[in-house]
């Protein structure tokens, strides 16, 4: 697996302390969640299906998929008018302004802060336990990403980052409309790291050269 | 316990401003399911008599989700709102306001973010003093001042409730303003285009005052048999997936590929139902859609068919497309009207959406005017100096807004066909095509009548297409229409993945095939049960003279008419399947007491 998603040749490693990540400095590339956007019909089953796998059930002591809450969901669909729909998901971004953010000095071992990326599939996980409930990482992500981030209500911890469902993402699995995909794709593909309205726009001018104005959607 | 419902309501009485909880009877779910069928039973309770005015405060409005609502079995989350209609009454009225029952079913998502919620449905009581709107955030309810919105077409309400809500995941029905001014066809929507269409529910929303009601929720329905429901699932999605013949033509013209079929078949209401056929569908149809306008498809929550379609109309009548056409508002606003000015479809159905009226019954209506007015039986002066004539899009759309604003000539046609052609007289009854007073839709009696003169005959709600003509066909439309399930979707739930098999799942109790059927039999005689009680006989379960007198005079099916005793048998033969007396038809007492509904005896 790791062989696939480091690529070929040209691994970063960042910092002191091995934290390597799967941006390819050659090929500019990363291995993430890629959306089709012309292909999304808006159904939402990506949704569901990232909720079951992540928020598993316990039926007779065996750990089964959940029923598929889509408000516990990291991928998220946004519905507008005119006629768009944007999945917004966590970008797994190579340079990571969340992680950035995080206050949280690096473990001397371990080199993470309390927001890391992990290493197995370098996704970003948050360590509940060093957390320190700031809302710096939501807020580097809105800034400077697509907000996909977000403290969770009652606790204010972060929320939405991709897992990649442990190598097999399950909204790529059930899309029906084959709009998602887990690829290799240029770091600065278009529409990348954007908000879902900023994206919406661009696409509602595309699809009916209709022009909104920012903060109009 | 009965799993997969939350057990509870929200009920809304907006004369008080009273919000509360109501319980839901365990044995209701059992019997009726949800859906269109609890719709039935919760009607039949609170309406304790006949004759209730249909835009009186006591009506409810009810909202309601399937049992299968919000779990993402695919296209399974749709909802039913069911009231007493303003639309219908019988040939000799009881009552001054004797009227059907009205169910119409809507797609989306906001079926199942009202789940989410904590809700299984809503009933909206009362008349409020001032245009209001409901917010629901779980368990958190309020109702807020709407005066603002009042008076704004669909399009503009759906963009600005979100902007003001400013959270993106509400999910919003409301009315245009069509309801506003309690157009009796007036329909109500969510995404700018779905619709709860026929059956006058937007009218009664507009009698309450109330504009529209947002929704967010972040719970989920549980489950009773939980690896059960996740094998199903799990089964149902990839038979989907396969992408078969069926889903890829779903995808490509949705209904709107019947426009072209029903055409060749002699199916498709044309010019006032005169033919069976359109010489010039190919404009309208999906194939000239799909180059010109059409540019996206769009499923509902959960569903895998996406036969929405959206895109952009350019020439003199440029429009945004939110849906459309499909076979219902590209034959009713296209064929029957003789236009085939594929952009000049699209602003008549774009309009229609922004005021918020049924286009069935809007498009029947204009149908009926054309030939009253091509037959002499009207003149120009009659209809407001509008040159109404087959294929003449301008007189469409200037009817169109007299209609919907109820002005001039227009108040008189929003009450659609039944009571136009009771104010133009001259035999043109004849011609006003519509059963009970609900307008008949897109699709044609003559040819194929054994199965669309029943169909249209014997709905419940006034002639509708998706009734079903045989017992049987229109017990599972009455069990999808419950469970929320959608019956474009419905041949790939069969065998080892038949709806009951989810219900069961999902319910924990034990729904059999037979149990299944039996329940959906329940909800439609019950349903018949309540328009007899409001004095709907034999006498209503007809169809327009029409289609016994006059035969198709175009096209391959030259000739194809309804013959008057052909009708008759079909209709006896139909009353004893269903096991109703033929005279009167209504349900013998061994029937419903067979079924549960002794209940409909008394007094």
């Amino acid at each position: 697996m790791q062989d696939i998603v480091y690529g070929s040749a040209g691994l970063i490693v960042l910092g002191s302390f091995g934290v390597r990540y799967a941006f390819d400095e050659e090929t500019r590339t990363i291995r993430a969640i890629s959306v089709n956007f012309d292909r999304c019909a808006g159904c939402r089953t990506c949704e569901t299906a990232c909720s079951a796998y992540n928020h598993p059930a316990r039926v007779n002591g065996q750990r089964v998929k959940g029923l598929g809450n889509p408000s516990l969901s990291n991928i998220r669909v946004y519905h507008f008018n005119p006629d768009v729909d944007v999945p917004s998901t966590c970008a797994i971004c190579p340079d990571a302004p969340c992680i950035a953010a995080c206050p949280v000095p690096p473990d001397l071992n371990t080199g993470r802060k309390a927001l890391y990326r992990d290493e197995k599939l370098l996704t970003i996980k948050n360590d509940p336990q060093r957390c320190l409930a700031c809302g710096e990482c939501a807020k580097a992500c809105a800034t400077q990403r697509g907000g996909v981030i977000v403290p969770n209500e009652e606790t204010n911890r972060p929320e939405r980052m991709c897992t990649l469902c442990d190598g097999n993402p399950q909204c790529v699995e059930y899309c029906p409309f084959d709009a998602l995909a887990y690829i290799e794709m240029p770091a600065d593909r278009d529409l990348s790291g954007l908000a879902p309205e900023d994206i919406a726009r661009d696409l509602i001018e595309k699809y009916y050269n209709i022009h909104i104005e920012e903060d109009r959607l | 316990m009965i799993h997969g419902y939350f057990g509870k309501l929200l009920e809304v009485n907006l004369s008080t401003g009273e919000i509360k909880d109501t319980p839901l009877p365990e044995d209701d779910l059992l019997n009726f399911i949800g859906g269109r069928g609890l719709g039935m039973k919760m009607l039949w309770d609170r309406l304790e008599k006949p004759g209730v005015d249909p835009l009186s405060p006591e009506n409810p409005l009810m909202f309601l989700p399937g049992t299968f609502s919000g779990f993402p079995i695919p296209s399974s989350s749709r909802m039913c709102v069911v009231t007493k209609s303003p639309r219908t009454s019988p040939v000799r009225a009881s009552y001054e306001h004797s009227s059907t029952i009205s169910y119409s079913n809507i797609g989306g998502f906001f079926a199942p973010e009202l789940r989410y919620a904590g809700y299984d449905g809503i009933i909206v009581t009362g008349r409020s003093d001032k245009p209001v709107c409901i917010k629901i955030v779980d368990d958190k309810v309020e109702i807020l001042d709407a005066r603002d919105y009042w008076g704004m077409g669909t399009d503009q309400f759906d963009k600005t409730i979100i902007r003001d809500l400013g959270d993106r995941q509400f999910e919003t029905l409301y009315i245009g303003p069509a309801g506003e001014r309690q157009v009796p066809m007036a329909c109500i929507l969510h995404t700018a285009a779905r619709a709860a269409g026929r059956g006058g529910t937007g009218c009664v929303m507009g009698s309450k005052n109330l504009k529209a009601i947002a929704v967010k929720g972040s719970g989920m329905p549980e489950v009773a048999h939980h690896k059960d429901y996740l094998e199903l699932l799990e089964k149902i999605r990839r038979s989907f997936m396969e992408k078969d013949e069926g889903v890829m033509s779903w995808r490509n013209g949705g209904t709107a590929n019947a426009l072209t079929s029903s055409s060749k078949n002699g199916t498709q209401a044309v010019m006032n139902y005169s033919r069976g056929s359109f010489g010039e569908i190919e404009k309208i149809g999906t194939a000239a859609n799909r180059k010109k306008v059409w540019k996206r498809d769009f499923a509902c929550f959960s569903c895998q068919l996406a036969c929405k379609k959206s895109g952009f109309a350019k020439g003199s009548y440029a429009v945004m497309v939110h849906d459309g056409p499909e076979y219902e508002t590209g034959t009713m606003l296209g064929a029957n009207l003789g236009i085939s000015d594929l952009a000049g479809l699209h602003k008549l159905i774009h309009v229609a959406d922004d005021y918020g009226v049924d286009i069935i019954s809007i498009g029947n209506t204009m149908g009926f005017l054309m030939e009253a007015h091509e037959k002499g039986l009207v003149d120009t002066r009659y209809l407001d100096g509008i040159d109404l004539r087959w294929g003449n899009v301008e007189a469409a759309l200037q009817m169109m807004h007299k209609i919907c604003r109820r002005e001039g000539i227009g108040d008189i046609a929003c009450h659609g066909v039944k009571h136009l052609s009771r104010e133009i007289g001259q035999g043109s009854g004849d011609f006003a095509i519509h059963v009970k007073g609900h307008e008949l839709a897109a699709w044609n009696v003559p040819v194929n009548n054994d199965w669309w003169a029943v169909t249209y005959a014997t709905s419940n709600r006034g002639a509708c297409h998706l009734n079903g003509g045989t017992p049987q066909a229109q017990d599972e439309q009455a069990l999808e229409d419950s469970m929320a399930a959608c019956s474009f979707a419905s041949n790939w739930y069969e065998g080892e993945v038949a709806y009951h098999h989810f219900l069961s799942a999902i319910t924990g109790a034990d729904w059999d095939e037979e149990r299944f059927r039996t329940a959906g039999t329940r909800i439609f005689t019950l349903e018949k049960m309540f328009n007899y009680r409001e004095g709907f006989t034999r006498a209503d379960d007809t169809i327009p003279e029409k289609f016994f007198q006059h035969a198709f005079q175009y096209g391959d099916h030259k000739g194809a008419i309804v013959e008057r005793g052909d009708f008759k048998n079909n209709m006896d033969d139909y009353y004893r399947k269903r096991g109703w007396d033929p005279t009167t038809s209504r349900p013998s007492d061994a029937v419903l007491q067979e079924l549960g509904l002794a209940f409909t005896l008394k007094g």
